[in-house]
């Protein structure tokens, strides 16, 4: 039986509600670390990059950057040694698929940074998970020692010239280190503070060594671009985002969960087919597209293809893919209270802009929920979030505004009524 | 070397500098060319977190911060146009957002660069209605710093000084987001020889020196060029001097002395100008044994008078002591003197203590380099023809030589001590008369460091009492004893002296008070250090 065969559209999971697939033996009897074999010992580093570069897979961490482009920044030669680090530290509001991988097929992901690691040069994968995923740092760490003990990992890796060691770090709980150089700094022991760049990573990354980041669903998808060609990933997916990618969908509907499903799947049929649409009669209000930092969209806007290059055109991202599902007695200021307190307490504070920022976003939206809101204020809010977007060290104050900006672009009526009202005109659900 | 265009005006820049540190290094930063920056020092790393530095550089669709852009050959570089300013009024008004409106309390009101750059680029209101974060107001850092947490904007510097400078790393940022806080660990306050420096390098009046706070406003103070004299390695700084008196010293840039630092010992130097132990007054040795105080020219001629009846049987039995902390015109009037009284026992006394390899010297005084390049000798010189029982008037310049003299014992038999010294000390119980002697804050000179640098130390304030320039006091006492080279009724002047050492001194060639300037050059032959 293979990994993936090309007719499948679920990959990534089509294995997972079989308990062996986690296991080292079960894994390989279904095809798995063949990938791997076939890149080390048939394929140059660079016929690796390329292929996954060409396949283009594009980064499934939230930026969308092509991953085999991103490897290729990797400096030659072996002066320094080289590192990748899995970025698992899946923080994004919204967002649980990297979970899954982890915790039902951890081979899948270690053959991917296999393939990686034979692809960029590095000699050790730094796996950074996040402090919470408990039972999926477990599962990893088995998995990485059976890998050990079968020899698909550590020194001549399958009898190969490659070697390679993964490193399960657990992180302490901090959305932002989840940015790959705030990661990188947590991993070094220092606080969670991103990086100004330059440098970048690749040049100089964790421990000050040449590092690529990637996301665990990133790699994942690699065993399989190896197994099957670029034309079979491309043959998923829109022409410009291809493959597949693992949906998230919470909040008010009758089938939360994850979702393999091609990019490109529309999101009206995300929501309303695959997780069932809304429950009891209501209608949908809004739905973030992408995880929490990605601007939401109204009712009427769901019937965009979930890939970056529609969603851009509606002022949203595809993110983390976390679909998040409002029903009409959902009040858009309070959800406004709700994400802008989470990226006040989450900004690390060194820049200017997102320190006070997101605190002052924070305290406007808090005084409109409380009815003492004005006009004025919801052109504040735009103000102060413009003055957030791309003026900081990494793309969290980015994060902060665009979620802010969605809400009023799309419900500013909401906001009105506060304002008018000066109260809440929703029935209050939970207490701020 | 780069070429870049910087508002339309080419510039030649070195590679791999910042459009910040370019602009440092072509003088032009905040003086021609303003990029105003909160987090970005020149002697510190680069933070790139405060995003006040943005400038528009072509090409780039984004501002770039300037601290942390390296130039390239061809950069076209604007800091100054309609988006460039509405960046920084974004930054400074959410600089504003959490930080107090209590500048009339604030003691660095008057130089605080938030208020500096609000002025010049902020917004004329605060749009803000919320509470600003209620912090601590007076935490104390240690020993000799407080800080004010809610007007820190958090531009970082003072944590990356006491890592990167003072290597103590005893300040941190303890949690984030607009809660974060400038802290020290516990049990660890900030303690360590150059902890005032936060002060001086902390943008708003976050931190202040237990010291200087509340003195006076900084308004009031003049600030005069001038030299620490605190130890050999001669520390430029600002004097700040109000109503004839020094409140503060503050370490001025000079990357080839001290960078942009100096010691909390040095620092705090300052209170020896107005201590209460200075000599205030010449005094006389009385009949009855006591010093009693005496007219300026009854103490000279008393002197004068001592000194010829000591030398009546010949020349050679005179010694002098010189002192490092006087200026290099004192000591060459001093060489003067001796030579002229045909005195060939010159020596120096300097004090010396702990070092390290920042900036404190061993050596206590500021100017045991230039007494050495003028020929004065260790002190023992002085101290082996007292043992020998050769020397029957002794002239000591200072107030710390009574130890490596052999103590009072060694002075007791001597018929002629003359004293010329700043501060008290137990070497008065020896000397028959004393004259009050002016530090450097008080006189026009020039100081060596340990390095060979000749440095310039102008008045600052006038003592509020009798005091007068050792060169001064022993020129009237040439005059007096008719000595060749001083000639009757000429005024002091301590730039003719300094004109007359450059000429008359090889190695202090080039090196007169005018010559050398606010920055000190090298004595001649003295290595680039």
């Amino acid at each position: 039986m293979a990994l993936s065969a090309p007719y499948v559209t679920n990959y990534l999971t089509q294995h997972f509600a079989d308990d062996a697939f986690g296991q080292v033996d079960g894994y390989v009897a279904r095809g798995g670390y063949e990938a791997a074999r076939k890149a080390i010992t048939r394929m140059a580093p660079d016929e690796v990059a390329n292929l996954v570069k060409d396949a283009g897979l594009q980064g499934r961490g939230g930026a969308g950057f092509v991953a085999g482009l991103k490897w290729t920044f990797m400096p030659k030669g072996a002066d320094k040694p080289k590192y990748l680090v899995c970025n698992a530290d899946e923080s994004e509001p919204g967002s649980f698929k990297d979970r899954i991988l982890m915790e039902r097929g951890p081979h899948q992901l270690l053959e991917g940074i296999l393939i990686a690691a034979w692809a960029t040069g590095a000699e050790k994968t730094f796996l950074y998970i996040r402090g919470e995923y408990a039972f999926a740092a477990q599962q990893l760490e088995r998995a990485i020692g059976e890998a050990y003990s079968r020899g698909y990992l550590g020194s001549r890796v399958m009898g190969t010239a490659l070697s390679h060691d993964v490193v399960l770090v657990r992180g302490a709980g901090a959305y932002i280190c989840g940015e790959e150089t705030g990661l990188l700094e947590s991993l070094e022991g220092k606080k969670g503070q991103p990086r100004k760049k330059p440098p970048f990573p690749a040049q100089y990354g964790a421990f000050g060594m040449p590092t690529t980041v990637n996301n665990v669903e990133t790699f994942s998808h690699v065993p399989h671009i190896i197994r099957n060609g670029k034309e079979w990933f491309r043959s998923l997916g829109t022409e410009k985002s291809p493959g597949t990618t693992i949906f998230g969908v919470s909040g008010h509907v009758v089938r939360p969960g994850l979702y393999e499903l091609p990019l490109g799947t529309k999101l009206d049929e995300i929501v309303f087919e695959h997780a069932g649409g809304v429950p009891d009669g209501k209608r949908v209000k809004g739905v973030i597209p992408g995880g929490m930092s990605m601007p939401i969209l109204p009712a009427g806007q769901l019937d965009v293809p979930m890939a970056n290059e529609f969603l851009r055109e509606r002022k949203s991202m595809l993110g983390t893919g976390g679909i998040m599902v409002m029903d009409e007695t959902t009040c858009m200021v309070r959800v406004g209270c709700v994400i802008s307190y989470f990226f006040r307490d989450e900004s690390c504070g060194q820049c200017t802009q997102c320190r006070e920022g997101t605190g002052w976003m924070n305290k406007i939206l808090n005084r409109i929920e409380r009815g003492a809101g004005t006009r004025e204020d919801l052109d504040v809010l735009l103000d102060v979030a413009g003055k957030l977007e791309g003026a900081t060290i990494c793309a969290f104050s980015d994060a902060a505004a665009w979620p802010v900006q969605g809400l009023l672009r799309h419900f500013r009526e909401d906001f009105e009524a506060h304002v008018r009202e000066q109260k809440c005109p929703f029935p209050a659900s939970f207490e701020l | 070397m780069a070429n870049v265009t910087i508002d339309g005006v080419a510039y030649e820049v070195q590679d791999g500098r910042t459009i910040l540190q370019a602009l440092d290094d072509l003088g032009l930063l905040m003086n021609g060319v303003d990029v105003p920056h909160y987090c970005w020092h020149p002697k510190l790393s680069i933070d790139g977190s405060c995003r006040l530095c943005q400038v528009e550089v072509k090409g780039q669709p984004k501002l770039q911060i300037a601290c942390n852009t390296v130039v390239a050959n061809g950069m076209e570089i604007t800091t100054a146009n309609e988006r460039v300013q509405k960046a920084r009024e974004g930054v400074m008004e959410l600089l504003l957002v959490n930080h107090p409106l209590d500048c009339p309390i604030c003691d660095q009101a008057g130089e605080c660069k938030l208020q500096d750059y609000a002025y010049e680029y902020g917004l004329t209101h605060a749009r803000t209605k919320e509470p600003r974060r209620p912090l601590a107001k007076r935490a104390e850092l240690g020993p000799t710093i407080l800080l004010d947490q809610e007007r820190c904007i958090l531009c970082r510097r003072c944590v990356r000084f006491t890592r990167e400078i003072s290597k103590t790393s005893e300040l941190c940022v303890a949690s984030r987001g607009d809660r974060s806080t400038i802290e020290t660990f516990p049990g660890a306050p900030l303690d360590n020889d150059y902890s005032m420096n936060v002060a001086d390098i902390c943008p708003v009046g976050a931190l202040t020196t237990k010291d200087f706070r509340f003195k006076i406003r900084v308004w009031f103070l003049d600030e005069k060029p001038g030299v620490c004299t605190g130890c050999a390695n001669g520390c430029n700084i600002h004097l700040g001097v109000a109503n004839n008196q020094v409140y503060r010293y503050v370490p001025r840039r000079n990357d080839a002395v001290n960078d942009t630092w100096m010691c909390d010992e040095g620092r705090m130097s300052h209170k020896r100008i107005g201590a209460a132990d200075r000599v205030r007054e010449p005094m006389l040795r009385s009949a009855g044994g006591g010093l009693a105080s005496a007219k300026l020219d009854a103490a000279i001629a008393a002197a004068a008078a001592k000194l010829r009846a000591a030398t009546s049987g010949g020349a050679g039995v005179v010694a002098a002591l010189g002192s490092a902390h006087a200026t290099n015109e004192d000591l060459f009037v001093l060489r003067r003197f001796c030579e002229a009284l045909g005195t060939e026992t010159l020596g120096v006394a300097v004090p010396s203590g702990r070092a390290d390899e920042l900036l404190i010297k061993a050596e206590k005084a500021a100017n045991a380099a230039g007494a050495r390049a003028l020929g004065f000798k260790d002190a023992q010189v002085v101290a082996d023809r007292l043992r020998a029982g050769a020397v029957r008037a002794l002239i000591v310049l200072g107030d710390d030589a009574l130890a490596v003299l052999g103590g009072e014992a060694a002075l007791a038999k001597l018929e002629c001590v003359i004293l010329l010294a700043t501060h008290h000390s137990p070497l008065e119980r020896a000397a028959h008369v004393v004259f009050p002697a002016r530090v450097a804050a008080e006189k026009l000179g020039t100081l060596t460091n340990h390095a060979g640098r000749v440095q310039r130390v102008r008045p600052a304030v006038e003592p509020a009492f009798e005091a007068y320039a050792e060169g001064e006091i022993l020129a009237r006492l040439g005059q007096a004893l008719g000595l060749p080279g001083f000639a009757p009724g000429q005024r002091y002047d301590a730039r003719d002296v300094s004109k007359l050492l450059g000429e008359a001194v090889p190695a202090f060639a080039g090196c007169d008070v005018d010559a050398v300037g606010d920055e000190g050059r090298p004595l001649a032959g003295a290595g680039a250090r």
